[in-house]
């Protein structure tokens, strides 16, 4: 603290620190600030910086848990890429993050626009505990209970089709059905993360800005064009890197819902992984196209971020 | 937060109050170190004999009456059985990998025929010399035991686990579905034919809320049984040599001798074979005739509900079924079982289950003690109280087990081993999970649309095998 700013603070009645406090704040203890910062870097570096190291060194190992690893070069990268079901299931999540991703954040902003808009303050608490509710369950919980609900035969969901006619679906035992099923369950359990974001940034647009768009003859429509879009352009960003990013990571629903199947419809990139390492012990392998992974969700994040510069506007 | 220090009252600095904060989260952590390590585990790190069960920690508890039995025989062996919850056997095998990779490897495993191979190959310890040492004691358990488990789990001529338990898919049906459609019991022979005649006429006695024909898309009760009763698979079968050592000491006078050998090998896809084609096609008409469901993947979980609840006419299954229904409510008169039908022979596929030595184990004589132990009939009959299972014992398999529970032709377990001594385990090498994905993930696709989507199916089935046994297991 400088002396023009001790006496300022004097001045408006506070009370001058002791003189020990001023020599300690002169004095800095690096090894204090270490000692807080320990845990932290602890945990990230045993549970983050570790596996992804590992993870990394693996890729061009073959090891199958039992034996010693042996070094192969790129041979796992040369190999993943010429395996179809490491293709297919890249397209399959790729295709996957396009629609659901899409379908998240339109249903999360529609969501949000009419409850921000026309629900009284009561309804609204009830809708974001009620929207974000489902992303707290268990993805695997959720995905057995949706299996029960889309079965063919014996399913809620067929039933409830009987009833106005139409014959049953074959909603998990066809790949338009099933991958219908597994992008429907994954919107609903995760639309909510996006919804809030929507939320929190509708509610930081100014009411002037609306008042000036219906002076100027904005109607509903419009001024959600005009208005509400462009300036929640920073959130949408937001919650379109966060919906991407997760989405690219999908497993639990087309695990549990499908295994993959039929065919390899639902197979999603994760999926091959996990298959890859646990299934066949094939860590090498595994690691391999974790790396591929990693490299398209960071290729695809900074492309994001580049393009933001022309469609981002900050008040 | 004040103290008084020498009449005055002194500030604790928040660095102070952090400080001291830090210092209790590192004390706290150095005190709970046992528990976040895991050293603190009972058994762990001891000289106990660790076996690793698939199950949770109330089927570890159903083991502890035989394991006091072991005690009282055995005081200086200590025993401890780790309970691992699994998805399936698949699962399974995954977390005791896991345990291997960590450095902590139970002693013994229970392992199925889905991992026989993959233990016997890289993991376990075979039994011959125990066998041999100790072939007096072991005799009466062989008499007890159908040579066509014991052979399930050869490899390469060794013997590596001693069956404990097993399942063969018979047909399970509904006996009010098949009295409504006005079905008598099935003959024991009754052909594919036959079978599809009797969902048939099922469909038209119930052509709403029902299923005749239930089935999944796993390795057990698949398409399987299917294949194996049109004499075909979709990996090619053949056996090793060897083996001799055993089924001379132990299966001379057996009449299925001949049959015996040094173990199953799956070196090769079958999927093009015309018979797996024509054994898909069958399942794809009863799919399409609305006489069976198109099969979920890893589907199977809801099936006893939907059994005892009347709604399915017909399922394949094994003797592991008859609590499960018994608990759902099942009277012993609802429902009954029979052969799998026949196709061009009535072969059977079955799944059996024992105790593998790991090579890691600290102490093998010990291990090899509670096996032993294990598989005799006291011990068979404190560990399965309950029809969960098919003993392997065939003399287990009788009235009192079945008691106020059925199914009334409960001698249709043991008389598929009996009958039919062709009847084999799931094809499972040592590449078996790989195996299995590739199979699992083309048999919706194959009897859910036309011939050219079945045609393409089983091309696609026959590329993923060939790339799954070429990969290192």
């Amino acid at each position: 603290m400088s002396t023009t700013t001790r006496h300022r603070a004097q001045a408006a009645g506070s009370v001058a620190p002791p003189a020990a406090h001023a020599k300690a704040g002169r004095h800095s203890q690096p090894w204090l600030a270490w000692l807080f910062l320990a845990p932290t870097i602890l945990g990230m570096g045993l549970f983050t910086l570790l596996p992804i190291v590992a993870s990394l060194v693996l890729a061009f190992f073959r090891w199958d848990i039992i034996s010693a690893p042996t070094f192969v070069g790129f041979d796992n990268f040369a190999e993943v890429v010429q395996d179809p079901t490491v293709r297919v299931s890249f397209l399959n999540t790729l295709v996957f993050v396009v629609v659901a991703v899409a379908l998240q954040l339109g249903l999360a902003l529609a969501l949000a626009i009419m409850v921000q808009e026309k629900l009284p303050a009561w309804l609204r608490t009830f809708f974001r505990s009620a929207f974000f509710f489902p992303l707290i369950l268990s993805a695997a919980s959720v995905s057995i209970f949706m299996r029960y609900l889309f079965n063919e035969q014996f399913g809620v969901v067929n039933w409830a089709l009987s009833l106005v006619g139409i014959p049953a679906v074959p909603w998990l035992t066809t790949p338009g059905g099933s991958a219908a099923v597994v992008i429907l369950v994954y919107v609903w359990q995760n639309f909510g993360f996006s919804f809030l974001l929507f939320v929190g940034g509708l509610a930081s647009i100014p009411v002037e800005t609306y008042e000036a768009a219906s002076l100027d003859g904005a109607t509903g429509w419009r001024k959600h064009v005009h208005v509400t879009l462009p300036l929640l352009s920073p959130t949408t960003l937001l919650a379109s890197v966060m919906a991407i990013i997760s989405a690219l990571q999908v497993f639990d629903q087309p695990y549990v819902l499908t295994r993959g199947g039929p065919g390899d419809s639902t197979r999603t990139a994760v999926m091959v992984i996990f298959e890859s390492a646990f299934q066949r012990l094939e860590f090498g392998q595994a690691s391999a196209i974790g790396v591929i992974l990693t490299l398209i969700i960071m290729a695809i994040t900074a492309a994001q971020f580049r393009l933001s510069k022309r469609f981002v506007f900050y008040q | 937060m004040t103290g008084a220090t020498n009449g005055r009252l002194r500030e604790i600095s928040r660095r102070t109050a952090l400080g001291a904060l830090g210092v209790g989260i590192v004390g706290a952590t150095v005190a709970s170190w046992p528990r976040l390590s895991g050293t603190d585990i009972p058994g762990r790190g001891d000289n106990s004999l660790s076996i690793a069960i698939m199950g949770t920690a109330a089927d570890a508890a159903a083991r502890q009456r035989a394991i006091d039995a072991f005690t009282r025989l055995h005081p200086e062996i200590r025993v401890k059985v780790q309970a691992i919850q699994a998805v399936d056997w698949k699962d399974f095998f995954t977390k005791i990998l896991t345990m291997v990779a960590a450095g902590t490897p139970p002693d013994v495993v229970y392992v199925a025929t889905e991992g026989a191979q993959l233990f016997a190959d890289k993991l376990a310890h075979p039994l011959d010399e125990y066998l041999r040492r100790d072939a007096a004691d072991m005799a009466e358990y062989f008499d007890d035991v159908h040579p066509s488990l014991v052979e399930a789990f050869m490899y390469k001529g060794s013997l590596y686990q001693l069956p404990m338990d097993w399942n063969a898919a018979n047909m399970y049906y509904n006996t009010t579905a098949f009295r409504q459609a006005g079905l008598d019991r099935p003959a024991d022979d009754w052909t594919h034919l036959d079978f599809r005649d009797s969902l048939v006429a099922m469909r038209k006695a119930r052509p709403a809320d029902f299923t005749p024909y239930y089935w999944t898309n796993r390795l057990f009760g698949g398409v399987v049984p299917w294949l194996y009763a049109n004499e075909t698979s979709f990996l090619k079968e053949t056996k090793s040599s060897g083996g001799d050592w055993l089924w001379d000491g132990f299966y001379a006078k057996d009449p299925s001798r001949s049959l015996r050998s040094g173990g199953y090998q799956w070196l090769e896809p079958n999927a093009d074979d015309p018979r797996v084609f024509e054994s898909f096609d069958y399942l794809r008409g009863l799919v399409q005739d609305g006489l069976g469901v198109r099969p979920e993947e890893g589907g199977g979980s809801s099936l006893v509900g939907l059994f005892a609840s009347n709604r399915i006419g017909t399922t394949p299954a094994g003797g592991y079924w008859v609590q499960g229904l018994h608990e759902a409510g099942m009277k012993e008169n609802d429902y009954d079982v029979q052969f799998f039908p026949k196709w061009k022979s009535q072969r059977h596929q079955f799944g059996t289950a024992g105790y593998a030595i790991m090579k890691t184990a600290k102490d093998k004589d010990a291990a090899w003690e509670w096996i032993k132990y294990s598989a005799s009939r006291e011990a068979m009959e404190l560990i399965f109280p309950n029809p969960i299972t098919t003993p392997a014992r065939r003399s287990m398999v009788n009235e009192q087990l079945y008691a106020g529970k059925g199914p009334a032709h409960w001698k249709v377990f043991y008389d598929t081993l009996d009958k039919y001594p062709t009847t084999g385990p799931i094809p499972a090498p040592p590449q078996q999970a790989a195996v299995e994905t590739a199979l699992m993930k083309n048999v919706s696709l194959a009897v859910s649309g036309d011939e050219r989507q079945l045609k393409e199916a089983l091309a696609s089935m026959q590329r993923d095998l060939e790339l799954a046994l070429r990969r290192q297991s």
